[in-house]
């Protein structure tokens, strides 16, 4: 409970963040991508149901706030989980620069699904114009992931909740 | 048990299935009154006030940077000046700022009366939270009268339509948006398309006959033959047109009329449009 709580509030923050702040930066790929760092720390340090399904909420939760195609983020918040997952379960530390490097490829992989699986595989032929913007909002999201991440922890040390994976 | 295979890849087999609601979402589509709008509208709902107070913050804290960097600019001068230029400053912005308010809502009047009294006015409250859809969230919902599909215009032409609402919010599909369609003509010549939006940012127009006369410059109207938006009101112009290729359409791409991110507060048609014309009639 006190964890989806906690990526409750985490979600609702980010979402607001992430949809209200365009109105003051115009150049949408300096916006780093919340959610994604958010699913990112659940996938490498909640090994779970409780946590792939709050990945997956977190996902329905931004198709509320963002494009057209409903389940389409939720799908794609999923599959980060489970990359993370996969990730975290073969490596023997799963630190910050890890987190790092999964967001910033997360962050290129769903977009460029997205285009896909919303428009099909011919609209990536018309990717190549926004592939330098996702390479930095990527590289600006893997940026802030740490400080998200330390947020994260600071938060769940101060209600009870295991900040590592078990294993570390 | 503890030790089994399902127990073992229980975190694997919960994804997969979500992955599997997630495509069953994706390929059937939300409508409006399914279980699953629900929970979508209700995290509208909760989000569209947070949401506002976080545009308000944004605006206030870049008064705030605009105002310090004034004043480090009049810093140079004596103090007393640089009260006063400050205190003249800060007015004439007020003013200024009231005076865009008053014009921008004067003109929003004017389109309200060219379209009867079937429009409700919204201020826009946020964008797209991911960034890779084009769409707006609106501070107005359902309890205003709204509904999914109705149009959504601003006073330099068409902005796009309601996709989703909850009780006090509702978010607008873009006519650029790539996933966005509407049913537009030449004003000039009457040659009629499909105005979408594109991956990489723009705004085309689809399905033009190459032997259409459309120059650069022309002005492309809505048709109101999509049932959405009324007709005569302006999509934008003709950027360039390529005629080059062994298509069956020209390539036109369009500058829309709309300055989507300066949108502040918008104009929703609340009834469609009554009568219906084919603009190649006229």
């Amino acid at each position: 409970m006190r964890l989806i709580l906690l990526f409750a509030a985490f979600v609702l923050l980010g979402l607001a963040f992430e949809s209200a702040v365009p109105h003051l930066v115009s150049f949408r790929a300096l916006i780093p991508n919340l959610i994604i760092i958010l699913v990112v720390d659940l996938g490498l340090r909640h090994h779970g149901v409780l946590p792939a399904m709050l990945a997956f909420a977190m996902g329905y939760a931004t198709d509320a706030l963002a494009g057209s195609h409903p389940g389409l983020n939720a799908f794609m918040m999923t599959m980060v989980f489970v990359v993370s997952y996969e990730i975290s379960t073969r490596l023997m530390v799963t630190n910050a620069l890890v987190g790092a490097t999964v967001v910033f490829f997360g962050v290129i992989a769903t977009a460029l699904a997205t285009v896909a699986l919303a428009d099909g595989f011919g609209a990536l032929s018309h990717t190549g114009a926004l592939l330098p913007g996702l390479t930095l909002k990527a590289a600006i999201s893997a940026i802030v992931a740490p400080l998200i991440f330390s947020m994260l922890a600071a938060s769940k040390r101060m209600t009870g909740l295991p900040a590592r994976a078990m294993r570390e | 048990m503890r030790g089994g295979f399902l127990w073992r890849n229980r975190v694997l087999l919960t994804s997969g299935a979500l992955l599997i609601v997630s495509l069953h979402l994706i390929s059937t589509g939300v409508h409006p009154g399914d279980l699953a709008a629900r929970p979508e509208s209700a995290f509208l709902e909760i989000v569209s006030p947070i949401d506002a107070a976080f545009t308000r913050l944004s605006d206030g804290a870049s008064s705030i940077v605009t105002d310090y960097l004034d004043l480090l600019h009049v810093r140079e001068e004596n103090a007393r000046l640089r009260n006063e230029l400050a205190l003249v400053k800060s007015d004439r912005a007020r003013l200024a700022e009231l005076e865009v308010e008053n014009r921008h809502l004067g003109e929003m009047l004017e389109l309200k009366d060219v379209l009867g009294a079937n429009a409700v006015a919204a201020n826009v409250i946020g964008s797209d939270a991911t960034g890779l859809s084009r769409t707006l969230i609106l501070a107005s919902g359902s309890s205003d009268g709204l509904r999914p599909g109705m149009a959504v215009l601003a006073n330099q032409g068409v902005v796009g339509k309601i996709i989703a609402i909850s009780p006090h919010a509702s978010r607008v599909l873009l006519i650029d948006d790539h996933n966005s369609a509407l049913d537009g003509f030449d004003q000039r010549s009457r040659a009629r398309g499909i105005v979408a939006g594109l991956v990489d940012d723009g705004l085309i127009l689809k399905y033009a006959d190459r032997s259409q006369d459309i120059r650069t410059g022309d002005t492309i109207v809505t048709s109101g033959l999509d049932g959405i938006f009324p007709r005569g009101l302006l999509v934008g112009t003709i950027e360039s047109v390529h005629r080059a290729g062994p298509g069956l359409f020209l390539g036109v791409t369009i500058e829309p009329a709309v300055d989507f991110r300066q949108l502040e507060q918008v104009l929703i048609v609340t009834q469609p449009p009554p009568h219906l014309d084919d603009p190649g009639k006229d």
